[in-house]
């Protein structure tokens, strides 16, 4: 279905670069079309701001805020100069019967998120911090586009930092666990990519850690 | 073209696994969705009503099913690929508007349910939440973005408890943004002897006093003093000039009472906001709120037909529905 966004010229707003289009906790009324630039979103955690995206045109962002007007869980922020289309609860009426291409974006947009969200707690939920580590790698594997499927290794461009941020465990705890797996060769860390030997094995692994619940 | 079909009992449709780009709609019988709780590990049944979608969100998703779709009594189903769906939702916004509203439930809940199992997540009450981000911003040097979460405090909290922090934190990231530039100047301490106001005007993105001083009393509300929140909740209620934010008010008037476990002032509070507004949008919730009133009250009989009233709305979300099942589960306990 192609979008027809000639209509909605006048939603348009446009944000000079690295300025704040929503702050996190701040009340939501409206949510985002990119149509030019980059929009960066982030959530501050202690000291450190942490980067969850960067969004490209063609993208929503805010999207929690349509129907619910619940606190922004994070920061939208212009990584150069942007410009996006802005709907809120009373011009969203006239998107959604002008443009319902829009509104089956948005809910794929949440299909996806439902699932992302999802396959996050069952990682979560692992009391076993090895099978937590392990389980991070087959979601990253879930997600990567080409299938490398002819062999069991699989390799990866992350960081140890990234994985104890998806298993809910300190960099620390991650570290010792990943160096636990070097050591029974089961993973390679390098320092812009970790391989995994065996991702069956590793299936097999959370597997059985899941169902001793 | 969509399909009709025909489904015996005890026959399964899909089964959790399978990747399918078919959704369904329920025409006539009896169809449970069996699934299997992440943290309990228990089996959980959600049964679908006649005229209601399943199969949606996995086939839209492109990912697994969760769920086994399970036929309890002979059932007459109407089956459509991904782009048929698409199709019809394109000429029924509505469709696409409710689904949107359960996927949007579903989606908080799971993010809730996340932040409960990350220490790091912790979820702050919004107040400090927004006021925190300003002095991260400011302790960057960033004072642009300092500004603006310090701003946009200082619209929401009006009278807020941090108040005057934020309006000296305000002055300050927009005295330094002129005078040294982001990235640059001095480090500002906790403490600030300034006492000017900040009165710039916001970028005409400002919301109507009406809405202020309801997120006011909502944040009132969110720090429990009930009592406090039901007076502000009031006063926009009585003299708000922004229609929108006194009927919210109206609402948030009867989840005070039962917070306040004024359960009578809530039944009656709710019942004449439903007469009144009988096509508010939170209506199903103060169905809820009126039927646990009840409840405690003692009446399980009340409570029982509030309950029934609201698993047989459209417009009640997924995580109300649940909570209503609760409710009723333990009626009959």
């Amino acid at each position: 279905m192609e979008m027809n966004l000639q209509a909605f010229e006048r939603f348009a707003v446009s944000y000079p670069a690295d300025e704040i289009i929503f702050c996190e906790y701040e009340p939501g009324d409206a949510f985002y079309l990119i149509q030019q630039g980059r929009v960066q979103i982030s959530k501050i955690m202690g000291d450190i701001e942490k980067t969850i995206d960067v969004l490209q045109p063609g993208e929503i962002f805010g999207e929690m805020a349509i129907l619910e007007e619940a606190p922004r869980s994070a920061t939208a922020i212009t990584v150069g100069p942007v410009k996006c289309l802005e709907f809120n609860r009373a011009n969203f009426e006239i998107l959604m019967r002008g443009n319902p291409a829009i509104a089956l974006k948005l809910l794929k947009l949440f299909t996806k998120r439902i699932y992302d969200q999802r396959r996050r707690f069952m990682i979560l939920t692992l009391d076993d911090v090895q099978a937590r580590v392990a389980d991070v790698f087959l979601m990253l594997n879930e997600g990567q586009l080409e299938p490398q499927e002819e062999t069991d290794e699989r390799v990866f461009k992350t960081t140890a930092e990234d994985i104890a941020h998806w298993a809910g465990l300190s960099p620390e705890e991650t570290r010792h666990v990943l160096n636990h797996f070097v050591s029974q060769r089961r993973l390679e860390v390098m320092t812009d990519k970790i391989v995994l030997k065996n991702i069956n094995e590793f299936v097999r692994f959370v597997s059985s850690r899941r169902k001793k619940r | 073209m969509p399909r009709p079909m025909n489904f015996k009992a005890n026959a399964v449709i899909y089964f959790s696994g399978d990747v399918s780009d078919k959704i369904y709609i329920l025409k006539s019988g009896r169809i449970s969705l069996n699934s299997t709780d992440i943290e309990t590990g228990q089996e959980i049944h959600d049964y679908i009503q006649t005229g209601e979608f399943f199969g949606v969100k996995s086939a839209l998703g492109k990912y697994p099913r969760e769920e086994n779709a399970v036929v309890l009594s002979d059932s007459a189903v109407i089956m459509f690929t991904v782009p048929e769906f698409e199709q019809l939702a394109s000429q029924n916004t509505r469709i696409i508007m409710k689904m949107l509203k359960v996927f949007s439930n579903q989606l908080r809940r799971m993010h809730a349910k996340v932040s409960g199992l990350l220490a790091e997540d912790k979820q702050l009450d919004p107040e400090t939440g927004l006021f925190n981000a300003g002095q991260y911003y400011l302790g960057k040097k960033r004072y642009e973005q300092a500004l603006y979460a310090f701003r946009r405090y200082l619209t929401y909290y009006p009278s807020g408890r941090l108040n005057a922090k934020a309006s000296e934190f305000a002055q300050k990231a927009e005295q330094f943004a002129q005078d040294y530039g982001a990235g640059k100047g001095p480090n500002i301490s906790g403490v600030s002897t300034t006492t000017e106001d900040v009165s710039k005007p916001d970028r005409g993105r400002q919301l109507s006093d009406s809405a202020k001083e309801f997120y006011a009393a909502v944040s009132v509300f969110s720090q429990q003093k009930y009592a406090d929140a039901l007076k502000g909740f009031k006063v926009i209620a009585e003299n708000g000039t922004d229609e929108e934010y006194r009927i919210k008010s109206l609402f948030e008037i009867g989840r005070c009472y039962y917070s306040l476990k004024q359960f009578e002032a809530c039944i009656k509070h709710f019942t004449g906001l439903i007469q009144r507004y009988p096509k508010i949008p939170e209506l199903p919730d103060a169905l809820y709120y009126v039927g646990q009133s009840y409840q405690e009250k003692g009446d399980t009989a009340r409570a029982g037909g509030f309950y029934k009233k609201i698993m047989s709305m459209s417009g009640a979300g997924e995580a109300l529905l649940r909570k209503v099942r609760r409710a009723i589960k333990a009626l009959e306990a």
